[in-house]
Protein backbone atom coordinates (compact mmCIF):
# COMPACT_ATOMS: atom_id res chain seq x y z
CA UNK A 1 0.00 0.00 0.00
CA UNK A 2 2.45 2.67 1.04
CA UNK A 3 4.68 2.58 -2.26
CA UNK A 4 1.41 2.30 -4.30
CA UNK A 5 2.25 4.76 -7.89
CA UNK A 6 -0.47 7.66 -7.81
CA UNK A 7 -2.75 7.97 -11.02
CA UNK A 8 -1.04 11.12 -11.93
CA UNK A 9 2.45 9.32 -12.01
CA UNK A 10 1.21 6.62 -14.12
CA UNK A 11 -0.36 9.43 -16.65
CA UNK A 12 3.29 10.96 -16.69
CA UNK A 13 5.23 7.92 -17.11
CA UNK A 14 2.70 6.22 -20.00
CA UNK A 15 2.64 9.98 -21.05
CA UNK A 16 6.72 9.49 -21.83
CA UNK A 17 6.56 6.13 -23.37
CA UNK A 18 6.83 6.31 -26.90
CA UNK A 19 3.24 5.52 -28.70
CA UNK A 20 2.36 1.70 -29.86
CA UNK A 21 2.63 1.21 -33.90
CA UNK A 22 -0.79 1.96 -35.58
CA UNK A 23 -2.66 -1.52 -35.92
CA UNK A 24 -2.68 -2.59 -38.99
CA UNK A 25 -5.52 -5.83 -39.64
CA UNK A 26 -5.46 -5.57 -43.56
CA UNK A 27 -1.41 -6.76 -42.84
CA UNK A 28 -2.35 -9.07 -40.69
CA UNK A 29 -5.04 -11.09 -42.73
CA UNK A 30 -2.46 -10.79 -45.74
CA UNK A 31 0.15 -12.90 -43.32
CA UNK A 32 -2.64 -15.45 -42.69
CA UNK A 33 -3.92 -15.72 -46.28
CA UNK A 34 -0.25 -16.13 -47.56
CA UNK A 35 0.72 -18.92 -45.25
CA UNK A 36 -2.13 -20.83 -46.04
CA UNK A 37 -1.91 -20.29 -50.09
CA UNK A 38 2.32 -21.55 -49.47
CA UNK A 39 0.53 -24.91 -48.11
CA UNK A 40 -1.61 -25.22 -50.56
CA UNK A 41 0.72 -24.34 -53.50
CA UNK A 42 3.29 -27.12 -51.43
CA UNK A 43 0.72 -29.72 -51.29
CA UNK A 44 -0.60 -29.26 -54.70
CA UNK A 45 3.14 -29.48 -55.94
CA UNK A 46 3.87 -32.07 -54.44
CA UNK A 47 0.33 -34.02 -54.91
CA UNK A 48 -0.72 -32.60 -58.05
CA UNK A 49 -4.20 -31.16 -58.62
CA UNK A 50 -6.94 -33.37 -59.54
CA UNK A 51 -6.26 -34.15 -63.59
CA UNK A 52 -10.01 -33.22 -64.26
CA UNK A 53 -10.22 -29.96 -62.75
CA UNK A 54 -10.89 -28.02 -65.72
CA UNK A 55 -13.85 -29.82 -66.38
CA UNK A 56 -14.94 -30.53 -62.88
CA UNK A 57 -15.13 -26.91 -62.12
CA UNK A 58 -17.50 -26.78 -64.67
CA UNK A 59 -19.79 -29.19 -62.83
CA UNK A 60 -21.81 -26.94 -59.92
CA UNK A 61 -21.91 -29.42 -57.11
CA UNK A 62 -17.53 -29.75 -57.90
CA UNK A 63 -17.06 -25.97 -58.06
CA UNK A 64 -19.35 -25.86 -54.63
CA UNK A 65 -16.64 -27.68 -53.05
CA UNK A 66 -14.37 -24.82 -53.37
CA UNK A 67 -16.56 -21.57 -53.30
CA UNK A 68 -18.57 -23.11 -50.43
CA UNK A 69 -15.00 -22.98 -47.99
CA UNK A 70 -13.46 -20.10 -50.10
CA UNK A 71 -16.63 -17.90 -49.17
CA UNK A 72 -16.57 -19.04 -45.39
CA UNK A 73 -12.89 -17.99 -45.58
CA UNK A 74 -13.43 -14.58 -46.79
CA UNK A 75 -16.21 -13.75 -44.77
CA UNK A 76 -14.21 -15.54 -41.08
CA UNK A 77 -10.96 -13.54 -42.02
CA UNK A 78 -12.02 -10.05 -42.39
CA UNK A 79 -14.81 -10.65 -39.59
CA UNK A 80 -11.16 -11.92 -37.10
CA UNK A 81 -9.75 -8.67 -37.84
CA UNK A 82 -12.43 -6.74 -37.02
CA UNK A 83 -12.69 -8.09 -33.71
CA UNK A 84 -9.30 -6.78 -32.92
CA UNK A 85 -10.63 -3.62 -32.61
CA UNK A 86 -12.90 -3.16 -29.39
CA UNK A 87 -15.24 -0.80 -30.68
CA UNK A 88 -15.73 -2.82 -33.80
CA UNK A 89 -19.04 -5.40 -33.99
CA UNK A 90 -18.23 -7.80 -37.31
CA UNK A 91 -21.16 -9.37 -39.49
CA UNK A 92 -21.18 -12.72 -37.60
CA UNK A 93 -24.25 -13.73 -39.41
CA UNK A 94 -23.20 -13.41 -42.47
CA UNK A 95 -21.19 -16.98 -41.89
CA UNK A 96 -24.39 -18.51 -41.31
CA UNK A 97 -24.94 -17.95 -45.49
CA UNK A 98 -22.01 -20.46 -46.88
CA UNK A 99 -23.40 -23.15 -43.94
CA UNK A 100 -26.48 -22.89 -44.79
CA UNK A 101 -26.57 -23.57 -48.75
CA UNK A 102 -23.53 -26.38 -47.48
CA UNK A 103 -26.21 -27.79 -45.38
CA UNK A 104 -28.94 -27.46 -48.14
CA UNK A 105 -26.42 -29.53 -50.76
CA UNK A 106 -26.12 -32.10 -47.93
CA UNK A 107 -29.61 -32.28 -47.22
CA UNK A 108 -30.71 -32.67 -50.84
CA UNK A 109 -28.16 -35.00 -51.54
CA UNK A 110 -29.02 -36.93 -48.94
CA UNK A 111 -32.80 -37.02 -50.09
CA UNK A 112 -31.78 -38.18 -53.54
CA UNK A 113 -29.16 -41.25 -52.72
CA UNK A 114 -30.77 -44.54 -50.86
CA UNK A 115 -30.90 -45.28 -47.36
CA UNK A 116 -28.34 -48.02 -48.21
CA UNK A 117 -26.05 -46.18 -49.69
CA UNK A 118 -25.64 -43.06 -47.75
CA UNK A 119 -22.99 -44.76 -45.37
CA UNK A 120 -20.56 -45.63 -48.19
CA UNK A 121 -20.63 -42.68 -49.62
CA UNK A 122 -20.16 -40.13 -46.56
CA UNK A 123 -17.10 -42.86 -46.15
CA UNK A 124 -15.49 -41.97 -49.56
CA UNK A 125 -12.18 -43.02 -50.20
CA UNK A 126 -9.91 -40.62 -48.96
CA UNK A 127 -10.90 -39.65 -45.14
CA UNK A 128 -7.53 -40.17 -43.72
CA UNK A 129 -5.33 -37.69 -46.34
CA UNK A 130 -8.50 -35.01 -46.55
CA UNK A 131 -8.67 -34.48 -42.67
CA UNK A 132 -4.96 -34.40 -42.45
CA UNK A 133 -4.43 -32.41 -45.27
CA UNK A 134 -6.85 -29.70 -44.00
CA UNK A 135 -5.84 -29.90 -40.30
CA UNK A 136 -2.09 -29.58 -41.17
CA UNK A 137 -2.39 -26.75 -43.65
CA UNK A 138 -4.39 -24.81 -41.32
CA UNK A 139 -2.42 -25.33 -38.26
CA UNK A 140 0.85 -22.64 -39.30
CA UNK A 141 -1.81 -19.90 -40.48
CA UNK A 142 -3.67 -20.61 -37.08
CA UNK A 143 -0.73 -20.24 -34.88
CA UNK A 144 0.97 -17.69 -36.47
CA UNK A 145 -2.33 -15.38 -37.25
CA UNK A 146 -3.13 -15.86 -33.36
CA UNK A 147 0.18 -14.59 -32.37
CA UNK A 148 0.40 -11.51 -34.31
CA UNK A 149 -3.75 -10.80 -33.26
CA UNK A 150 -1.90 -9.97 -29.69
CA UNK A 151 -1.09 -6.23 -30.89
CA UNK A 152 -4.94 -6.32 -31.70
CA UNK A 153 -7.37 -5.63 -28.71
CA UNK A 154 -10.12 -8.26 -29.06
CA UNK A 155 -12.43 -8.29 -26.19
CA UNK A 156 -13.66 -11.99 -27.21
CA UNK A 157 -10.60 -13.62 -27.45
CA UNK A 158 -12.34 -16.98 -27.79
CA UNK A 159 -14.47 -15.72 -30.95
CA UNK A 160 -11.37 -14.40 -32.47
CA UNK A 161 -8.85 -17.23 -32.33
CA UNK A 162 -12.13 -19.84 -33.34
CA UNK A 163 -12.72 -17.14 -36.23
CA UNK A 164 -8.96 -17.09 -37.59
CA UNK A 165 -8.76 -20.88 -36.94
CA UNK A 166 -12.04 -21.09 -39.31
CA UNK A 167 -10.40 -18.49 -42.13
CA UNK A 168 -7.70 -20.83 -42.10
CA UNK A 169 -9.40 -24.07 -41.44
CA UNK A 170 -11.86 -22.87 -44.32
CA UNK A 171 -9.23 -21.92 -46.73
CA UNK A 172 -6.95 -24.66 -46.63
CA UNK A 173 -10.27 -27.26 -47.11
CA UNK A 174 -10.85 -25.18 -50.31
CA UNK A 175 -7.19 -25.51 -51.88
CA UNK A 176 -7.57 -29.05 -50.88
CA UNK A 177 -10.50 -29.22 -52.95
CA UNK A 178 -8.58 -28.95 -55.86
CA UNK A 179 -6.65 -32.02 -55.08
CA UNK A 180 -9.25 -34.00 -53.78
CA UNK A 181 -11.07 -36.38 -56.37
CA UNK A 182 -14.15 -37.33 -54.14
CA UNK A 183 -17.23 -35.18 -54.94
CA UNK A 184 -20.06 -36.99 -53.43
CA UNK A 185 -21.42 -33.51 -50.83
CA UNK A 186 -22.24 -36.17 -48.45
CA UNK A 187 -18.41 -36.92 -48.48
CA UNK A 188 -16.70 -33.27 -48.81
CA UNK A 189 -19.62 -31.80 -46.48
CA UNK A 190 -18.93 -34.21 -43.64
CA UNK A 191 -14.84 -34.44 -44.10
CA UNK A 192 -14.25 -30.67 -45.02
CA UNK A 193 -16.71 -29.34 -42.00
CA UNK A 194 -15.29 -31.50 -38.99
CA UNK A 195 -11.40 -30.65 -40.62
CA UNK A 196 -12.73 -26.95 -40.71
CA UNK A 197 -14.40 -27.79 -37.08
CA UNK A 198 -11.12 -28.73 -35.86
CA UNK A 199 -9.14 -25.98 -36.89
CA UNK A 200 -12.15 -23.63 -35.50
CA UNK A 201 -11.54 -25.48 -31.98
CA UNK A 202 -7.62 -25.07 -32.28
CA UNK A 203 -8.34 -21.11 -33.41
CA UNK A 204 -10.74 -20.78 -30.24
CA UNK A 205 -8.08 -22.68 -28.03
CA UNK A 206 -5.27 -21.07 -28.54
CA UNK A 207 -7.21 -17.44 -28.85
CA UNK A 208 -8.51 -17.91 -25.11
CA UNK A 209 -5.13 -18.35 -24.13
CA UNK A 210 -2.63 -16.31 -25.92
CA UNK A 211 -5.40 -12.94 -26.37
CA UNK A 212 -6.32 -12.04 -22.85
CA UNK A 213 -5.08 -8.56 -22.44
CA UNK B 1 -3.21 -9.09 -76.27
CA UNK B 2 -2.90 -12.41 -74.61
CA UNK B 3 -3.87 -12.06 -71.17
CA UNK B 4 -7.27 -10.76 -72.38
CA UNK B 5 -7.83 -13.82 -74.06
CA UNK B 6 -6.96 -15.92 -70.96
CA UNK B 7 -8.66 -13.87 -68.31
CA UNK B 8 -12.49 -14.51 -67.71
CA UNK B 9 -14.68 -13.36 -65.12
CA UNK B 10 -14.96 -15.89 -62.11
CA UNK B 11 -18.04 -17.27 -63.09
CA UNK B 12 -19.15 -17.91 -59.76
CA UNK B 13 -18.36 -15.19 -57.96
CA UNK B 14 -19.59 -16.29 -54.23
CA UNK B 15 -21.87 -13.60 -52.63
CA UNK B 16 -20.60 -10.80 -54.56
CA UNK B 17 -22.48 -8.20 -52.11
CA UNK B 18 -21.21 -9.26 -48.84
CA UNK B 19 -17.41 -9.20 -50.65
CA UNK B 20 -18.29 -4.95 -50.59
CA UNK B 21 -19.17 -5.04 -46.92
CA UNK B 22 -16.08 -6.97 -46.39
CA UNK B 23 -13.38 -5.24 -47.54
CA UNK B 24 -14.92 -1.88 -46.32
CA UNK B 25 -14.33 -3.57 -43.01
CA UNK B 26 -10.53 -4.46 -43.85
CA UNK B 27 -10.34 -0.57 -45.18
CA UNK B 28 -7.88 0.22 -42.23
CA UNK B 29 -4.85 2.45 -43.79
CA UNK B 30 -6.42 5.94 -43.83
CA UNK B 31 -2.98 7.60 -41.94
CA UNK B 32 -4.82 10.67 -40.37
CA UNK B 33 -8.21 11.36 -38.93
CA UNK B 34 -10.28 12.65 -42.00
CA UNK B 35 -12.55 14.68 -39.43
CA UNK B 36 -12.05 14.96 -35.96
CA UNK B 37 -15.40 14.87 -33.98
CA UNK B 38 -13.99 16.82 -30.63
CA UNK B 39 -11.43 17.23 -27.83
CA UNK B 40 -10.69 13.58 -27.08
CA UNK B 41 -10.53 12.31 -30.88
CA UNK B 42 -7.66 15.47 -31.69
CA UNK B 43 -5.95 15.11 -28.60
CA UNK B 44 -5.35 10.92 -28.97
CA UNK B 45 -4.52 11.53 -33.04
CA UNK B 46 -2.00 13.78 -31.77
CA UNK B 47 -0.79 11.31 -29.26
CA UNK B 48 -0.80 8.53 -31.39
CA UNK B 49 1.41 10.59 -33.67
CA UNK B 50 3.84 10.77 -30.74
CA UNK B 51 2.92 13.74 -29.14
CA UNK B 52 3.25 12.78 -25.69
CA UNK B 53 1.99 15.93 -23.90
CA UNK B 54 -1.70 15.33 -25.84
CA UNK B 55 -1.80 12.32 -24.14
CA UNK B 56 -0.89 13.55 -20.83
CA UNK B 57 -3.72 15.63 -21.53
CA UNK B 58 -5.97 13.00 -23.13
CA UNK B 59 -5.34 10.79 -20.23
CA UNK B 60 -5.80 13.71 -17.67
CA UNK B 61 -8.98 13.82 -19.80
CA UNK B 62 -10.66 10.54 -19.28
CA UNK B 63 -9.88 9.92 -15.97
CA UNK B 64 -12.45 11.50 -13.87
CA UNK B 65 -14.73 9.88 -16.57
CA UNK B 66 -13.57 6.25 -16.85
CA UNK B 67 -13.65 6.87 -12.59
CA UNK B 68 -17.07 7.29 -12.51
CA UNK B 69 -17.75 4.18 -14.61
CA UNK B 70 -16.00 1.95 -12.25
CA UNK B 71 -17.55 3.61 -9.30
CA UNK B 72 -20.96 2.98 -10.71
CA UNK B 73 -19.85 -0.45 -11.80
CA UNK B 74 -17.70 -1.68 -9.04
CA UNK B 75 -19.66 -0.68 -6.25
CA UNK B 76 -19.18 -3.63 -3.89
CA UNK B 77 -15.29 -2.27 -4.36
CA UNK B 78 -13.61 -0.02 -1.92
CA UNK B 79 -11.78 2.91 -3.86
CA UNK B 80 -8.53 1.64 -3.55
CA UNK B 81 -9.05 -1.01 -6.04
CA UNK B 82 -11.40 1.39 -7.46
CA UNK B 83 -7.90 3.52 -8.57
CA UNK B 84 -6.16 0.21 -8.88
CA UNK B 85 -8.85 -0.61 -11.65
CA UNK B 86 -8.49 2.92 -13.40
CA UNK B 87 -4.38 2.59 -13.57
CA UNK B 88 -5.44 -0.70 -15.18
CA UNK B 89 -7.17 0.91 -17.90
CA UNK B 90 -5.11 3.42 -18.67
CA UNK B 91 -2.42 1.35 -18.90
CA UNK B 92 -5.17 -0.66 -21.43
CA UNK B 93 -5.76 2.47 -22.98
CA UNK B 94 -1.61 3.08 -23.74
CA UNK B 95 -0.85 -0.39 -24.90
CA UNK B 96 -3.97 -0.59 -26.91
CA UNK B 97 -4.41 2.77 -28.16
CA UNK B 98 -3.11 1.82 -31.81
CA UNK B 99 -6.44 -0.13 -32.38
CA UNK B 100 -8.41 3.04 -31.95
CA UNK B 101 -9.35 3.92 -36.38
CA UNK B 102 -8.63 8.00 -35.98
CA UNK B 103 -11.38 8.36 -37.92
CA UNK B 104 -13.64 6.67 -35.45
CA UNK B 105 -15.24 8.74 -32.88
CA UNK B 106 -13.29 8.02 -29.38
CA UNK B 107 -16.02 7.49 -26.91
CA UNK B 108 -16.88 3.95 -28.28
CA UNK B 109 -13.48 2.31 -28.17
CA UNK B 110 -12.98 3.97 -24.91
CA UNK B 111 -16.20 2.46 -22.94
CA UNK B 112 -15.06 -0.90 -24.90
CA UNK B 113 -11.39 -0.71 -23.43
CA UNK B 114 -12.48 0.28 -20.17
CA UNK B 115 -15.21 -2.36 -19.73
CA UNK B 116 -13.19 -5.25 -20.78
CA UNK B 117 -10.58 -4.08 -17.93
CA UNK B 118 -13.08 -3.85 -15.46
CA UNK B 119 -14.79 -7.34 -16.22
CA UNK B 120 -11.25 -8.51 -16.29
CA UNK B 121 -10.52 -7.19 -12.84
CA UNK B 122 -13.75 -8.87 -11.14
CA UNK B 123 -13.04 -11.31 -12.94
CA UNK B 124 -9.13 -11.92 -11.32
CA UNK B 125 -10.47 -10.43 -8.08
CA UNK B 126 -13.20 -13.51 -8.17
CA UNK B 127 -15.50 -12.96 -5.16
CA UNK B 128 -13.07 -11.21 -3.21
CA UNK B 129 -14.69 -8.08 -2.95
CA UNK B 130 -13.53 -5.37 -0.49
CA UNK B 131 -16.35 -3.92 1.60
CA UNK B 132 -14.97 -0.63 3.67
CA UNK B 133 -14.92 -1.29 6.75
CA UNK B 134 -16.32 2.48 7.80
CA UNK B 135 -19.61 1.12 6.39
CA UNK B 136 -20.00 -1.04 9.44
CA UNK B 137 -18.44 1.37 12.29
CA UNK B 138 -21.33 1.73 13.41
CA UNK B 139 -22.82 -1.90 13.97
CA UNK B 140 -19.84 -3.31 14.77
CA UNK B 141 -18.69 -4.20 18.90
CA UNK B 142 -15.90 -2.06 20.35
CA UNK B 143 -12.56 -3.30 18.76
CA UNK B 144 -11.56 -6.45 21.39
CA UNK B 145 -8.66 -8.07 19.54
CA UNK B 146 -8.09 -9.39 16.21
CA UNK B 147 -5.53 -11.78 17.50
CA UNK B 148 -7.90 -15.20 18.02
CA UNK B 149 -8.53 -14.68 14.48
CA UNK B 150 -5.35 -13.66 13.06
CA UNK B 151 -3.85 -16.52 15.16
CA UNK B 152 -6.21 -19.46 13.65
CA UNK B 153 -5.47 -18.21 10.28
CA UNK B 154 -1.60 -17.91 10.63
CA UNK B 155 -1.64 -21.23 11.85
CA UNK B 156 -3.37 -22.74 9.44
CA UNK B 157 -1.02 -21.18 6.73
CA UNK B 158 2.11 -21.95 8.61
CA UNK B 159 0.75 -25.73 8.82
CA UNK B 160 1.13 -25.69 4.76
CA UNK B 161 4.42 -25.34 4.99
CA UNK B 162 7.59 -27.29 5.70
CA UNK B 163 8.05 -27.29 9.71
CA UNK B 164 11.32 -25.74 9.73
CA UNK B 165 10.07 -22.74 7.48
CA UNK B 166 7.32 -22.32 9.63
CA UNK B 167 9.37 -22.49 12.65
CA UNK B 168 11.22 -19.47 11.70
CA UNK B 169 8.16 -17.70 10.87
CA UNK B 170 7.15 -18.31 14.10
CA UNK B 171 10.14 -17.09 16.07
CA UNK B 172 10.54 -13.94 13.64
CA UNK B 173 7.58 -12.94 12.03
CA UNK B 174 4.97 -13.76 15.19
CA UNK B 175 6.98 -14.14 18.65
CA UNK B 176 9.68 -11.19 17.43
CA UNK B 177 12.78 -12.81 17.33
CA UNK B 178 15.72 -11.62 15.35
CA UNK B 179 17.35 -14.17 12.95
CA UNK B 180 20.35 -15.29 14.44
CA UNK B 181 18.02 -16.27 17.86
CA UNK B 182 15.89 -18.11 15.65
CA UNK B 183 18.17 -19.35 13.96
CA UNK B 184 20.18 -21.00 16.38
CA UNK B 185 16.82 -22.69 17.43
CA UNK B 186 16.51 -24.70 14.20
CA UNK B 187 20.12 -24.97 14.03
CA UNK B 188 20.94 -23.06 10.77
CA UNK B 189 22.83 -19.57 10.54
CA UNK B 190 21.66 -16.50 10.01
CA UNK B 191 21.34 -16.04 7.20
CA UNK B 192 19.83 -19.08 6.34
CA UNK B 193 17.33 -18.00 8.54
CA UNK B 194 16.53 -15.03 6.89
CA UNK B 195 16.66 -16.74 3.51
CA UNK B 196 14.56 -19.59 4.77
CA UNK B 197 11.84 -16.51 6.14
CA UNK B 198 11.98 -14.63 3.01
CA UNK B 199 11.04 -17.76 0.69
CA UNK B 200 8.25 -18.41 3.70
CA UNK B 201 6.80 -15.67 3.31
CA UNK B 202 6.90 -15.62 -0.58
CA UNK B 203 4.63 -18.91 -0.35
CA UNK B 204 2.49 -17.69 2.27
CA UNK B 205 1.24 -14.52 0.51
CA UNK B 206 1.10 -16.82 -2.33
CA UNK B 207 -1.53 -19.37 -0.73
CA UNK B 208 -3.10 -15.92 0.96
CA UNK B 209 -4.09 -15.03 -2.13
CA UNK B 210 -5.40 -18.55 -2.92
CA UNK B 211 -7.39 -18.66 0.12
CA UNK B 212 -8.89 -15.30 -0.85
CA UNK B 213 -10.02 -16.03 -4.14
Amino acid sequence: MSHRQTTEDLIASLAAMPAPPRLRMSRIALQIVGLVAIGIFALLFTTGLRPDLAEALTTPITLAKTAIPLSLAAIALPAAMLTARPDAHPPLWLLALPIAVAVALYLATMAGTPVSMIPQRIIGVSIATCLTSITALSLTPIIVGTALMRRGATTRPTLTGALIGLASGAGAAAGYALHCLDDNPLFFVTWYGIGIAIATAVGAILGRHWLRW
Amino acid sequence: MAFMDTYAPPRHCPLPAIGGILLRSLADEREVALEPQGEWERLLTAANAGDGAAFARFLMQITPVIRGIIRARAVTMGPDEHEDILQEVLLAVHLKRGTWQGDRPVRPWLYAVARHKIVDAFRRRGSAVHVPIETFAETLPEDRSDEPMAARDAAAMLSQIDERSAQIVRAIAIEGENAETAGERVGISAGAARVTMHRAMKRLSSLAERMTK
